[in-house]
């Protein structure tokens, strides 16, 4: 279908249906080979570190420093086996709702009559005026319905997940309706979007972005605020940080810090348990890179669909970018497998400072787990929208007229690798 | 609107080395963000015997920040070639973070007494 056709045949959806059993397929063989097979290896060299330990400490023996060397091998064991157990359930739980987002979003639209071709219709006629659309209101009151169950889903969660209490289905079900509307939001919205051609832009007409498209001037005074939500986050960092006696600062007390007095390990932060060793800074330095390289491969996104001479690569890459259709769409899934990669690492390095007794417990895990959990759950959401990009660069693809869905899109993105560019140093590495 | 235009320096590096201002901005971000985890990571400066202080971390993470905020947002975000609204758009908020920032250092316990005179108008009763 040509990206100049805005007509959509509702068959199209049913694309979106395969893709998410692309990756429904995905998340059980990553989960098949990392969380069970390679995991339950990793769990019989734990159980071996651990009855080593064990039999040692009965010893009568055994010097310390071999005690320490088997507690240390123990430790490392337990760190590796929880690194493929995360990996593998997070890439299943990912690429599960991934396949749930995709499946519901694709059937809702694909059971629907062909003449009906959504409320929008923003590229259908120049001349048309527009009559907005109802997706951000069915998508806030979901939204608002999630929040409101959010509480007792999380109960419900724990007993699910055999943490205590028992599990009452009442308590999930204000949050799953409030799922079932976001969905429905999301669904009309990719209707509303996806015959959309470039052509019937919205534009501004009054100060102070007189000129401007709506929809970009949107996304910055969105990005704005969320300035503002990760401001408040740092600035309660800094508001304890400063207070705190950390083991750095105490190591430091001769360049004139007050922390005279204060025992070494009575604050330890998550870069005191992360910064002193490779293996522990790598999840969060891989992290960095990862977003750094998904910022450049949605730039790359952009830059071929805006391309009106794009020409195929001549080298290797050419079974990478054949024609330009597959170009933006490769970018795209490049994007989306580091924005994936970003969660995994994230989860795996939680789950070793978990491990290592660094929880939410402390004021300084609160703050560490609460900011770089909403990083996540940014990127995370991010990770939902591409899926659409992809998805619409696959069936009707981008060019020069309707590329701003992927700029308007980018922009999200890089703020969130902007978020991380403070966030990274702050609580990784100082 | 959208992507970016080459001009000054952007055009002299696409003209000399046939690669755009995204891909060095790209090479620029990867290299401070090893640069960043160089500094905290190793204890003295590679090669010779100089010990990287606080003060030095401090130093390369504010300023290696500052520099990879720009690149982000001036070449990923095109805020150099957008209008400036934009600009004074994703601007605005820093008011608001300044405002925090001195919160933080007014609620500082060591505050009451170990601010500057000229910031503690009136405030002698902490020293009475």
């Amino acid at each position: 279908m040509s990206a100049h056709n805005n007509h959509v045949e509702n068959s199209t959806w049913m694309h979106a249906v395969m893709m998410a059993g692309i990756f429904a397929v995905i998340g059980i063989i990553a989960f098949a080979a990392l969380g069970i097979g390679v995991a339950n290896q990793k769990h019989d060299v734990y159980d071996d570190a651990k009855h080593d330990y064990h039999d040692a400490k009965e010893d009568p023996l055994t010097t310390s420093e071999e005690l320490d060397d088997l507690y240390h091998k123990e430790e490392k064991a337990h760190l590796s086996f929880l690194t493929y157990r995360v990996a593998g359930i997070t890439i299943l739980v990912m690429c599960s709702i991934y396949a749930i987002f995709l499946g519901i979003g694709g059937l809702v639209n694909a059971l629907q009559p062909d003449d009906d071709h959504g409320g929008d219709d923003h590229g259908h006629d120049d001349h048309e005026e527009h009559h907005g659309s109802a997706s951000p209101i069915i998508f806030s009151l979901g939204v608002m319905l999630f929040l409101m169950g959010f509480p007792s889903f999380v109960v419900a969660c724990k007993a699910l997940m055999s943490q205590g209490g028992t599990f009452v289905f009442s308590d999930i079900l204000v949050s799953l309706i409030g799922l079932n509307f976001i969905m429905l939001g999301v669904a009309n919205w990719w209707k509303e979007d996806l015959p959309f051609i470039g052509h019937g832009e919205q534009i501004a007409t009054s100060a102070p972005f007189e000129g401007e498209h709506i929809r970009k001037a949107g996304l910055w005074v969105f990005i704005m605020s969320e300035i503002m939500v990760f401001a408040t986050f740092f600035s309660s960092y800094l508001r304890v940080r400063t207070e705190w006696c950390t083991d750095w600062a105490i190591r430091a007390s001769e360049e004139g810090d007050s922390c005279y007095g204060v025992a070494e390990g009575s604050v330890t932060t998550a870069s005191d348990l992360l910064r002193y060793d490779v293996a522990t800074l790598m999840p969060g330095a891989i992290n960095t890179f990862a977003l750094i390289v998904s910022s450049y491969t949605i730039v790359l996104a952009l830059k071929t669909a805006k391309d009106k001479n794009w020409e195929a690569p001549t080298n290797f890459m050419r079974f990478v970018l054949p024609d330009k259709k597959r170009a933006i769409r490769n970018y795209l899934i490049a994007t989306l497998a580091l924005g994936s990669l970003f969660i995994v690492l994230k989860l795996v390095e939680w789950s070793h400072l978990v491990a290592e007794g660094f929880d939410i417990g402390s004021p300084q895990g609160s703050i560490f787990y609460v900011a770089t959990g909403a990083h996540g759950l940014h990127v995370f959401v991010g990770l939902l929208v591409m899926l659409y990009l992809i998805f619409k660069s696959d069936t009707v693809g981008f060019d020069e007229d309707n590329g701003q869905g992927i700029e308007y899109f980018g922009l999200y993105w890089h703020f969130v690798d902007l978020a991380w560019v403070v966030i990274f140093p702050a609580f990784y590495l100082y | 609107m959208g992507e970016h235009v080459a001009s000054g320096i952007e055009k002299w590096l696409l003209d000399k080395t046939g690669k755009d201002i995204y891909f060095w901005n790209f090479i620029v971000l990867m290299f401070f963000t090893l640069f960043e985890v160089g500094a905290v990571f190793f204890e003295k400066i590679p090669g010779t015997e100089i010990e990287i202080t606080r003060l030095m971390v401090w130093g390369v993470l504010i300023g290696v920040g500052i520099i990879k905020g720009y690149g982000i947002a001036a070449y990923f975000m095109h805020l150099r070639g957008d209008p400036r609204i934009y600009t004074r758009t994703a601007l605005f908020p820093v008011l608001f973070v300044l405002l925090m920032l001195w919160g933080i250092g007014l609620s500082n316990p060591e505050a009451v007494t170990e601010l500057p005179a000229w910031c503690t108008p009136d405030w002698d009763y902490a020293t009475r």
